[in-house]
Protein backbone atom coordinates (compact mmCIF):
# COMPACT_ATOMS: atom_id res chain seq x y z
CA UNK A 1 0.00 0.00 0.00
CA UNK A 2 1.59 3.17 -0.59
CA UNK A 3 0.97 6.19 1.73
CA UNK A 4 -1.98 8.01 1.70
CA UNK A 5 -2.39 11.56 3.55
CA UNK A 6 -5.71 12.35 4.51
CA UNK A 7 -7.07 15.99 5.16
CA UNK A 8 -9.47 16.23 7.65
CA UNK A 9 -11.20 19.67 8.83
CA UNK A 10 -10.06 19.99 12.60
CA UNK A 11 -12.46 21.36 14.50
CA UNK A 12 -15.55 18.68 13.15
CA UNK A 13 -12.88 15.85 13.84
CA UNK A 14 -11.67 17.21 17.30
CA UNK A 15 -15.00 16.49 19.15
CA UNK A 16 -14.75 12.90 17.70
CA UNK A 17 -11.77 12.59 19.59
CA UNK A 18 -13.34 12.41 23.24
CA UNK A 19 -15.66 9.35 22.20
CA UNK A 20 -12.16 7.69 20.90
CA UNK A 21 -10.36 8.28 23.66
CA UNK A 22 -13.28 7.18 26.23
CA UNK A 23 -13.78 3.84 24.09
CA UNK A 24 -9.82 3.66 24.06
CA UNK A 25 -9.70 4.10 28.52
CA UNK A 26 -12.91 0.67 28.27
CA UNK A 27 -10.64 -0.99 25.85
CA UNK A 28 -7.97 -1.17 28.20
CA UNK A 29 -9.34 -3.33 30.75
CA UNK A 30 -11.79 -5.73 28.60
CA UNK A 31 -12.29 -7.13 24.99
CA UNK A 32 -14.09 -5.07 22.19
CA UNK A 33 -15.31 -9.13 21.58
CA UNK A 34 -15.57 -11.07 24.51
CA UNK A 35 -13.33 -13.88 23.19
CA UNK A 36 -14.65 -17.73 23.22
CA UNK A 37 -11.99 -20.58 24.04
CA UNK A 38 -11.04 -23.47 22.77
CA UNK A 39 -9.90 -25.16 26.26
CA UNK A 40 -11.19 -24.57 29.37
CA UNK A 41 -7.79 -24.30 31.21
CA UNK A 42 -7.46 -21.06 33.14
CA UNK A 43 -3.80 -20.75 32.26
CA UNK A 44 -4.27 -21.28 28.76
CA UNK A 45 -7.30 -18.76 29.14
CA UNK A 46 -5.80 -16.43 30.59
CA UNK A 47 -2.35 -16.53 28.44
CA UNK A 48 -4.94 -16.03 25.09
CA UNK A 49 -6.77 -12.96 27.02
CA UNK A 50 -3.58 -11.52 27.66
CA UNK A 51 -2.39 -11.42 24.18
CA UNK A 52 -5.72 -10.59 22.70
CA UNK A 53 -5.55 -7.40 24.93
CA UNK A 54 -1.76 -6.51 24.53
CA UNK A 55 -2.25 -6.65 20.22
CA UNK A 56 -5.95 -5.09 20.89
CA UNK A 57 -4.38 -2.30 22.99
CA UNK A 58 -1.16 -1.72 20.70
CA UNK A 59 -3.88 -1.06 17.51
CA UNK A 60 -5.67 1.48 19.59
CA UNK A 61 -2.36 3.01 20.79
CA UNK A 62 -1.59 3.09 16.95
CA UNK A 63 -4.32 4.84 15.74
CA UNK A 64 -4.58 7.50 18.85
CA UNK A 65 -0.82 8.57 17.38
CA UNK A 66 -2.59 9.44 14.42
CA UNK A 67 -4.19 12.55 16.14
CA UNK A 68 -1.10 13.71 17.86
CA UNK A 69 0.16 17.50 17.88
CA UNK A 70 0.73 16.88 14.10
CA UNK A 71 -2.63 16.62 13.24
CA UNK A 72 -3.29 19.51 15.32
CA UNK A 73 -0.85 21.10 13.23
CA UNK A 74 -2.19 20.65 9.63
CA UNK A 75 -5.44 18.40 10.46
CA UNK A 76 -3.04 15.65 7.96
CA UNK A 77 -3.40 11.67 8.95
CA UNK A 78 -1.14 9.65 7.08
CA UNK A 79 -1.73 5.87 6.27
CA UNK A 80 1.27 3.08 5.23
CA UNK A 81 2.05 0.12 4.83
CA UNK A 82 2.87 -0.03 8.40
CA UNK A 83 0.63 0.92 10.20
CA UNK A 84 -2.46 0.17 7.86
CA UNK A 85 -3.44 -3.36 9.61
CA UNK A 86 -3.13 -1.93 13.07
CA UNK A 87 -5.51 0.81 11.79
CA UNK A 88 -7.65 -1.20 10.51
CA UNK A 89 -8.31 -3.56 14.00
CA UNK A 90 -7.82 -0.30 16.03
CA UNK A 91 -11.04 1.19 14.15
CA UNK A 92 -12.73 -2.38 14.48
CA UNK A 93 -12.43 -2.73 18.16
CA UNK A 94 -13.13 1.28 18.48
CA UNK A 95 -16.58 0.75 16.86
CA UNK A 96 -17.18 -2.16 18.24
CA UNK A 97 -17.02 -0.34 22.24
CA UNK A 98 -18.52 2.69 20.53
CA UNK A 99 -21.38 0.60 19.50
CA UNK A 100 -21.90 -1.15 22.92
CA UNK A 101 -21.78 1.65 24.82
CA UNK A 102 -23.31 4.28 23.45
CA UNK A 103 -26.09 2.68 20.08
CA UNK A 104 -27.35 -0.28 21.55
CA UNK A 105 -30.60 1.36 21.33
CA UNK A 106 -30.04 2.85 17.34
CA UNK A 107 -31.94 0.59 14.81
CA UNK A 108 -29.57 -1.69 13.07
CA UNK A 109 -30.91 -0.39 10.05
CA UNK A 110 -29.65 3.32 10.77
CA UNK A 111 -26.40 2.18 12.15
CA UNK A 112 -25.83 0.38 8.58
CA UNK A 113 -26.54 3.02 6.75
CA UNK A 114 -23.58 5.52 6.49
CA UNK A 115 -25.91 8.04 4.85
CA UNK A 116 -28.47 8.02 7.60
CA UNK A 117 -30.04 11.44 8.27
CA UNK A 118 -28.69 12.49 11.40
CA UNK A 119 -31.94 13.87 12.50
CA UNK A 120 -32.74 10.10 13.28
CA UNK A 121 -30.00 9.77 15.73
CA UNK A 122 -31.12 11.07 19.22
CA UNK A 123 -29.09 14.63 19.80
CA UNK A 124 -27.12 12.60 22.70
CA UNK A 125 -25.98 9.71 20.72
CA UNK A 126 -25.42 12.00 17.59
CA UNK A 127 -21.35 12.03 18.67
CA UNK A 128 -20.62 8.87 19.77
CA UNK A 129 -22.55 7.66 15.76
CA UNK A 130 -20.69 10.41 13.73
CA UNK A 131 -17.59 8.91 15.43
CA UNK A 132 -18.80 5.37 14.76
CA UNK A 133 -19.15 6.65 10.84
CA UNK A 134 -16.12 8.61 11.29
CA UNK A 135 -14.01 5.19 11.85
CA UNK A 136 -15.81 2.94 9.56
CA UNK A 137 -14.79 5.85 6.60
CA UNK A 138 -11.18 5.29 7.56
CA UNK A 139 -11.42 1.75 7.37
CA UNK A 140 -13.30 2.27 3.93
CA UNK A 141 -10.01 3.81 2.68
CA UNK A 142 -7.38 1.71 4.20
CA UNK A 143 -9.57 -1.08 2.00
CA UNK A 144 -9.69 0.87 -0.81
CA UNK A 145 -6.28 1.20 -1.32
CA UNK A 146 -5.22 -2.66 -0.31
CA UNK A 147 -7.74 -3.69 -2.75
CA UNK A 148 -8.87 -1.15 -5.28
CA UNK A 149 -11.50 -3.62 -6.46
CA UNK A 150 -13.38 -3.49 -3.40
CA UNK A 151 -16.61 -2.66 -4.30
CA UNK A 152 -19.44 -2.46 -1.42
CA UNK B 1 17.03 -68.98 47.97
CA UNK B 2 14.77 -66.64 45.98
CA UNK B 3 10.76 -67.01 46.29
CA UNK B 4 8.76 -66.16 43.17
CA UNK B 5 5.71 -65.63 43.50
CA UNK B 6 3.64 -66.51 40.64
CA UNK B 7 0.21 -65.29 39.27
CA UNK B 8 -2.23 -66.17 37.05
CA UNK B 9 -1.64 -63.71 33.74
CA UNK B 10 -4.51 -62.11 33.21
CA UNK B 11 -5.09 -61.88 29.52
CA UNK B 12 -5.40 -58.05 28.69
CA UNK B 13 -8.11 -57.01 26.99
CA UNK B 14 -6.82 -55.95 22.90
CA UNK B 15 -7.18 -52.30 22.88
CA UNK B 16 -7.39 -51.09 19.37
CA UNK B 17 -4.86 -48.90 17.53
CA UNK B 18 -6.10 -45.76 17.39
CA UNK B 19 -7.41 -44.74 13.82
CA UNK B 20 -7.78 -41.23 12.43
CA UNK B 21 -11.47 -39.95 13.65
CA UNK B 22 -12.98 -37.44 12.30
CA UNK B 23 -13.54 -36.55 15.91
CA UNK B 24 -9.63 -35.54 15.55
CA UNK B 25 -10.46 -32.80 13.28
CA UNK B 26 -11.70 -29.44 14.31
CA UNK B 27 -13.70 -26.61 12.77
CA UNK B 28 -13.20 -22.81 13.05
CA UNK B 29 -16.76 -21.21 12.75
CA UNK B 30 -16.78 -17.33 11.84
CA UNK B 31 -20.07 -15.57 13.14
CA UNK B 32 -21.85 -12.99 12.02
CA UNK B 33 -21.60 -9.61 13.74
CA UNK B 34 -23.08 -6.09 13.21
CA UNK B 35 -20.38 -3.95 12.74
CA UNK B 36 -17.81 -5.02 10.77
CA UNK B 37 -18.11 -3.76 6.68
CA UNK B 38 -18.23 -6.70 4.15
CA UNK B 39 -14.94 -5.72 2.48
CA UNK B 40 -13.35 -6.06 5.96
CA UNK B 41 -14.12 -9.57 6.67
CA UNK B 42 -13.44 -10.34 3.24
CA UNK B 43 -10.07 -9.11 3.78
CA UNK B 44 -9.45 -10.55 7.18
CA UNK B 45 -10.42 -13.82 5.68
CA UNK B 46 -7.88 -13.31 2.65
CA UNK B 47 -4.98 -12.28 5.20
CA UNK B 48 -5.72 -15.20 8.07
CA UNK B 49 -6.80 -17.82 5.88
CA UNK B 50 -4.98 -17.38 2.32
CA UNK B 51 -8.32 -17.26 0.56
CA UNK B 52 -8.75 -16.27 -2.60
CA UNK B 53 -11.11 -13.12 -2.95
CA UNK B 54 -13.85 -15.39 -4.38
CA UNK B 55 -13.66 -17.23 -1.53
CA UNK B 56 -13.56 -15.34 0.95
CA UNK B 57 -16.33 -13.03 -0.48
CA UNK B 58 -18.69 -16.75 -0.65
CA UNK B 59 -17.60 -17.25 3.29
CA UNK B 60 -18.35 -13.52 3.81
CA UNK B 61 -21.74 -13.77 2.11
CA UNK B 62 -22.70 -16.72 4.46
CA UNK B 63 -21.70 -15.23 7.92
CA UNK B 64 -23.96 -12.30 6.78
CA UNK B 65 -27.17 -14.53 5.76
CA UNK B 66 -26.72 -17.58 7.79
CA UNK B 67 -25.34 -15.72 10.58
CA UNK B 68 -22.13 -18.11 10.58
CA UNK B 69 -19.62 -20.25 8.81
CA UNK B 70 -17.27 -22.83 8.60
CA UNK B 71 -14.43 -21.30 7.45
CA UNK B 72 -11.73 -24.28 8.20
CA UNK B 73 -11.30 -27.53 9.12
CA UNK B 74 -8.09 -29.47 10.47
CA UNK B 75 -6.17 -29.95 13.62
CA UNK B 76 -7.03 -28.85 17.17
CA UNK B 77 -3.57 -27.24 16.98
CA UNK B 78 -4.25 -25.00 14.32
CA UNK B 79 -7.46 -24.58 14.84
CA UNK B 80 -6.42 -22.90 17.61
CA UNK B 81 -4.39 -20.51 15.91
CA UNK B 82 -6.79 -19.19 13.25
CA UNK B 83 -9.14 -18.53 15.59
CA UNK B 84 -6.96 -16.83 17.99
CA UNK B 85 -5.61 -14.50 14.55
CA UNK B 86 -9.34 -14.24 13.49
CA UNK B 87 -10.06 -13.03 17.09
CA UNK B 88 -7.38 -10.48 16.88
CA UNK B 89 -8.95 -9.28 14.20
CA UNK B 90 -12.12 -8.54 16.10
CA UNK B 91 -13.93 -11.32 13.98
CA UNK B 92 -16.38 -13.40 16.40
CA UNK B 93 -14.78 -17.05 15.86
CA UNK B 94 -14.73 -20.12 17.33
CA UNK B 95 -13.56 -23.56 17.41
CA UNK B 96 -16.07 -27.08 17.48
CA UNK B 97 -15.45 -30.21 16.86
CA UNK B 98 -16.23 -31.77 13.39
CA UNK B 99 -18.48 -34.15 13.87
CA UNK B 100 -20.78 -31.81 15.78
CA UNK B 101 -24.11 -30.13 14.09
CA UNK B 102 -24.43 -27.40 12.41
Amino acid sequence: MKQVEIKLNISAVAPLLDVIKQAADDLRGTLAIAATFPEEDADFTETWTQELMAAQNSDVRELLGLFGSDFFADGAISIDSNNCESLLRGCAALRIRILARWLQGVPAEIIEDEDAPVSEIPDELRLPFATYTFLDQIQKIILEHLNPAVAE
Amino acid sequence: MMVFETKPRLNPTPVPAPTPQRAELWRVVVLNDPVNRMSYVVMVLRRVLGFEEERARRHMLEVHESGRSIVWTGTREQAEAHVFALQQWHLTAVIQPDHEAG
